[in-house]
Formats: C-alpha cells, structure tokens, sequence
C-alpha cells in the first residue's frame, strides 16, 4: 500500500489536487476577511459614531454645567440600560459614577478610541458578558468619560457569521482535498493501465492492447493511439517475420536454376556458343535475384524509414507521362491504353515513389490483361478532396476473398505463378500509400462479358 | 583512356579493375577516400569512378572538394544509395553520373565509356551520325535529306542515342536520361520504344543505324 501511496503522492494530477485545496483554502480565507469587515467591522464601526456623538453631548455638558451636571447626566443615562455604557472618573481614575467600577483603559490627554470586553449583573441579577467599543478621554479640568457602545446581539451574529464561514472553509479543504485525491487515485489506476500493458507487450505478448473506455477524454485517447501504434509494430513484426521465410522460400528456385546453368555448362563438354549462353542465362538469374533484393530492400524502406521528404508532386503530368511511356508496349501487346486524368491533380508525396507506385499498377495490369483487352488509368479529384487514381483492366480480375491477400509481399495467385516477377509490386504500392498517408483498394475492374477484371484504386490525400 | 576507381570492398575492385581492364581502360585503384582524393589531384585521368560509402572521406565531399579546387575530371559516383534525394545530392556535389548498387558491370563500362565521350560534345546544335542529321534548334531529323516525322519523346531519345553514338548505351540509362524514371520496369516497354524509333529511321534505308546490343542495350552507330 505504501508504495502506491507515495506514487500517488508523486502523481501530477495530486498536486494539481493539492493547488486546488490551496486555491480553495485562498478563496475561503479572503472571503472570511471580506464578511468579517463588512458584518463585525460595519457594527464597530456604527457603534463608534454613536458612542463619539453621546461624548460629544456630555462633553458639551460638562461645559455647560461642569462636574455636577456631568455627573447627573451619566447617572441618568446609566440608569436608562440603554445599549450605551457610561463611566465617569476622577483625574486620578477613581470612577465617581456609571456602569463599571473599573476604568477598562487609562487615558491620555486626547480622546482615544477603545474597544473591551466585559461583564456586568442585568437585571435579574445574571452575570453578563458583553464587548463594547466606544471613546475614553480626559475632559478640561481632569475628569476622565468613557462612552462605548454594547455590540451585544450584533457580536453574537458577527461570531457565527465567522464560526460559519470557518465550517465552510473546513469543509470545502477537506472536500477538495478528497475529490482531488480520488481523481488522482483513478488517474492514476488508468495511467497505471497503459504501462501496464506496455510492460506486457514488452515482456513478448505482442497482441496486448490498453484498455479504451469508451469515454473519449485524454486517457482514452493516450489508449487508442498506443494501441494503433501497437497495431504497426505487430503488423511490421509480422510482415518482417513472414517475409525472412517467404525470401528463402521464394529466393530458392532463382538460385537452384542459378546452380543448375552453371554445372550443366561445367558438365557438358565444352562449347562455347553453348557455354555463352548458358552464363548468360546464369546472368539473367542473378538479376532476378538481385533485383529480388533490391524490391525487398526498397519495400523494407518504404516501410520502416521515415526521412522521405513528401512534397507537392504533380500527379496528372507523371499520370499522363507515365500513360505515353507504357502506350507502346500496351499496343505491342495488343491492349489499348487509355487516360483519362482531370487536370491540376496535385498529391503530397514522393515523386520517385509516387512514379513507381503507379508504374507498377499499370504494369501489372498490362502483365495479366490477354491480347484484346483494355486497360484504363483514371485520376480524379474525390468529393472529399483526396485524389483517387484507378488503373482498371478487364483481365481475369482477383476473386473478392483474395484481394487483400495479394497486398501481402511474395504473394502471388496459382493463376499469376507462370508469369515474371515476385509478389512485391503491389505490396510495394500499398506501402507506399500508407507511407502517403492513403490506402490501396482492389475492387472490380472494367467489365469483359460475363466477367470482370481487376480495379486498382491508389487513393492519396490532396496536397495543400 | 585513364580511369581511377575509388572502391574500398577489395573483391569489388579487383573485379571492377579486370573489367575496366578488359575494356582496354588504363586503371589505378584506391582503397580509401584520402588516398582517392590525392590520387585524383595528382593524377591525369579521364574519368574517375567512386564509391560513396568509402573510409576516411565520403565519396561526395571528395567530389564537392576536387570540384572546388577546379578539377573537372568526369566522376561517376557508385553508391548502395541511390534514392532521389542521394541522387541529387551527388550530382549536386559535382558528380556527373550516379550508378546504384548492385549494377552490372556491362552497366559501368557503358556509363564510364559516355562520360568520357559526352564531355566535350558542348551545347552543339547540330547532331550528326552517318547521314542521320538532327538540328535541336529546328527540332527536324533527317536521314540522307529526308525528313523524318518523331514524337518529342522519341526526339530526346534519338537525340540521347546520338550524343552517345558509337557507345553502348543501356536501358537504365535510357531510362534515367530521356524518362527521368529511377525504377527497372518489369516489361520490355524501353524495347518497345527503341523498336519503333527503329523503324522510323532504319526502315527506308539499307544501312542499319541503331543497333542492338545483344544482354547491354543499343548502339547508335553510322
């Protein structure tokens, strides 16, 4: 427990937690200051104008009249209970008259403000207590009058008012501390969730996922991105798994037919019309390989790497570039090549890669389509922006269940295995689009007869 | 002529030296960059043929440093790299052809042959194989007077073909040259253009011009 206790100590969201409390204790305590003044204070304060007016009538008085009429103005005032409290003295402080035997504050020369708690007997003869607050001073001639004011009642609401306000502030800490303390503990469960997991997959369980809540705030988010990050890493895992058994197996007829030209020019007696030929053929098989490699070696980058430099290619020129090159050897083939590509097409991309991805659509689509059929390239701009380019043929198509398997790299339908080549150039293009941010889609194609051929759509966002 | 071949994989330059060798180049050979480079500074050779990936100095700062010293020798750099942007960042150091790795040495030696012969051509305006003529001001082609109708595209390639005549030129480099294009195409589509430039300017006449050269690529030749 108390290992968790000091992480959740640690935890940012505690803290913010902790300022809340401040915050709130802040608040609390300014409030209290602010009623405070304005309830006790505003009551002092009244009382001090009233007390200072009935000084300012004894004093006048005592001017008047001197010692005596003072003295009977006090005992009749005293005498009143009146929410004043009255206390004459002499020079020396001996109190000749009012509601206190005691004089609560020596005096100076100059009135002075005084503020005092004290008890009296009421009438029932119960001790009271009481504050008050009002003005002591020496009048001329020496007798010293205090008048002050009973804050009675208004005391007594004062206090609650602040006793009141003291609750509140107690509660509202202890409130902000506890909501704060549970947000942290539930932040800090959830938080606890992902690197869980993330140990988990990092423990070799690739197929652990972070659990998503389905509330979408920021963990959520955090969960969904990890676990799309992890979807790549297993796919990237798989396909770098898949692909090291699919090179040997694939690499490993080149490389028999490779041997096999060799010892049979070795084995036959020499000729060397024959012997030319037969390292010729040998030759030819190296490039296969090596240009095996060399698709490997590129799809692997295309995957992995991430400093390709996207930038504004323009897609309808290389289109209808790319159209006029494979022209000539379509109609050799007895195919027709047709473009159909809007105009100002710009993607955000590679060119070289861009050129290659769709090079290898129409080559492909040129390598399965028989003599007589046709073959369509056609770029447009989508109603959502992206820019879909389609090469279409209406050659034997890809049955709907094998489409995305024929994305996957080496591998290639019984139906293509007697034609060249090795299984990447579709992959390569679907890397590719990933890479740009898009996707390739394999659908239906033009239609021949009764049946339909292949329809590659290469869909990439529009550059900005 | 005088080739100096950067390369440190010895197997690699052994072969490369032989090949050269046999296509009756003269070769030195240097197995790092410094050496290379001082080589070269020292050395009067025709064309100098250069890894990129090299010990002790990288093959493009070696171009970028001879050419800010002024030797313009022609460099054809050889490199595992050869993306777009490794490409550009060679022939901007100054190198005037860039080969990928792997490449067949049939490859190279066409390559080392048209650096050689392409260096002196200088802005010409007129082009003349046998009694194939091309104007590149008037962009006409003629063959023994006549005039010959070409499509754009196969006016650059005729016009790459005629630059290089006499010299095998292959089809990657066709591709690279008149295309711009840094793929191998999986048909025969550079066979195909080549065969109807063909018939357009071989076709009427008796003597063969553009031939093929048999596992390389073609030759132009009057």
């Amino acid at each position: 427990m108390r290992p968790r206790l000091d992480a959740l100590l640690r935890t940012t969201t505690f803290r913010l937690a902790l300022v809340q409390a401040g915050v709130v204790l802040a608040f609390v305590v300014a409030m209290l200051v602010y009623v405070y003044f304005a309830t006790v204070g505003q009551l002092i304060r009244d009382s001090n104008v009233l007390a200072d007016q009935e000084y300012a009538t004894l004093e006048r008085a005592y001017a008047e009249g001197g010692m005596r009429r003072l003295n009977q103005e006090v005992v009749e005032r005293a005498a009143r209970q009146g929410p004043f409290l009255y206390v004459l003295a002499e020079s020396n402080g001996v109190v000749v008259t009012g509601d206190f035997q005691q004089l609560p504050a020596a005096p100076r020369e100059t009135p002075e403000r005084v503020d005092f708690s004290f008890e009296r007997v009421d009438e029932n003869g119960e001790p009271v207590r009481g504050r008050a607050s009002g003005r002591v001073g020496r009048l001329i001639n020496g007798p010293i009058l205090l008048v002050a004011r009973d804050l009675g009642d208004s005391a007594i609401i004062a206090g609650r008012i602040t006793q009141v306000l003291w609750t509140v502030a107690i509660v509202g800490l202890i409130v902000s501390i506890v909501s704060g303390l549970l947000a942290a503990t539930q932040a800090a469960r959830r938080a606890e969730a992902l690197s869980n997991t993330a140990r988990e997959v990092m423990a070799g369980d690739m197929t652990r996922r972070a659990p998503v809540r389905g509330v979408g705030d920021e963990f959520d988010e955090l969960a969904e991105a990890m676990n799309a990050m992890l979807d790549r890493l297993e796919r990237l895992m798989n396909t770098t798994r898949t692909a090291g058994d699919a090179i040997a197996h694939d690499l490993r007829s080149p490389l028999t037919r490779f041997k096999q030209k060799i010892e049979n020019a070795l084995d036959a007696p020499p000729d060397t019309d024959a012997d030319r030929e037969a390292l010729r053929k040998a030759v030819d098989e190296a490039d296969r390989l090596l240009n095996m490699f060399s698709a490997v070696l590129k799809l692997a980058r295309v995957e992995t790497a991430s400093n390709w430099r996207l930038q504004r290619v323009d897609a309808s020129e290389i289109l209808r570039e790319l159209a006029e090159f494979y022209e000539p050897a379509a109609e050799e083939q007895g195919l027709t090549l047709r473009a159909q590509v809007q105009d100002g097409l710009v993607v955000r991309g590679e060119h070289g890669l861009f050129t290659q991805a769709v090079s290898n659509l129409i080559e492909n689509a040129l390598k399965y389509t028989p003599s007589g059929g046709n073959v369509e390239v056609r770029a447009l701009r989508r109603p959502d922006g992206r820019i879909e380019i389609d090469v279409l043929d209406d050659g034997p198509g890809v049955p709907p269940a094998e489409r995305d398997r024929v994305l996957e790299r080496f591998v290639r339908l019984e139906t293509a295995r007697s034609t060249p080549g090795v299984g990447l150039g579709l992959s390569l293009v679907a890397a590719v689009a990933r890479l740009h941010q898009g996707g390739l889609h394999l659908r239906d194609g033009l239609s021949n007869g009764d049946k339909t051929g292949l329809g590659a759509a290469l869909v990439l966002p529009a550059a900005a | 002529m005088r080739v100096l071949l950067v390369e440190d994989d010895l197997d690699m330059a052994e072969s490369l030296k032989a090949s050269l060798a046999a296509d009756s180049h003269e070769v030195d050979h240097a197995g790092d960059g410094e050496l290379g480079e001082s080589m070269a500074l020292n050395g009067a050779y025709d064309v100098i043929v250069l890894d990129r990936m090299l010990p002790k100095k990288q093959g493009v700062s070696i171009v970028r440093d001879l050419r800010g010293k002024g030797v313009s020798t022609p460099v054809l750099i050889l490199s595992a790299l050869h993306d777009e942007d490794h490409r550009i960042e060679g022939l901007n150091a100054g190198a005037n052809d860039y080969l990928g790795k792997p490449f067949s040495t049939r490859e190279l030696l066409a390559r080392v042959r048209s650096l050689w012969h392409g260096r002196d051509l200088g802005p010409a305006t007129r082009l003349q194989v046998g009694d194939l003529e091309m104007d590149l001001l008037a962009r006409t082609v003629k063959r023994d007077g006549k005039k010959l109708d070409l499509q754009p595209r196969e006016f650059r390639l005729l016009e790459y073909l005629m630059r290089h005549a006499g010299q095998t030129v292959t089809r990657k480099m066709l591709l690279e040259n008149v295309w711009d294009y840094h793929f191998d195409p999986q048909t025969n589509v550079i066979d195909v253009h080549i065969s109807r430039l063909r018939s357009k300017i071989d076709r009427d006449f008796a003597q063969t011009l553009l031939h093929t050269v048999r596992g390389s690529g073609y030759r132009l030749e009057g």
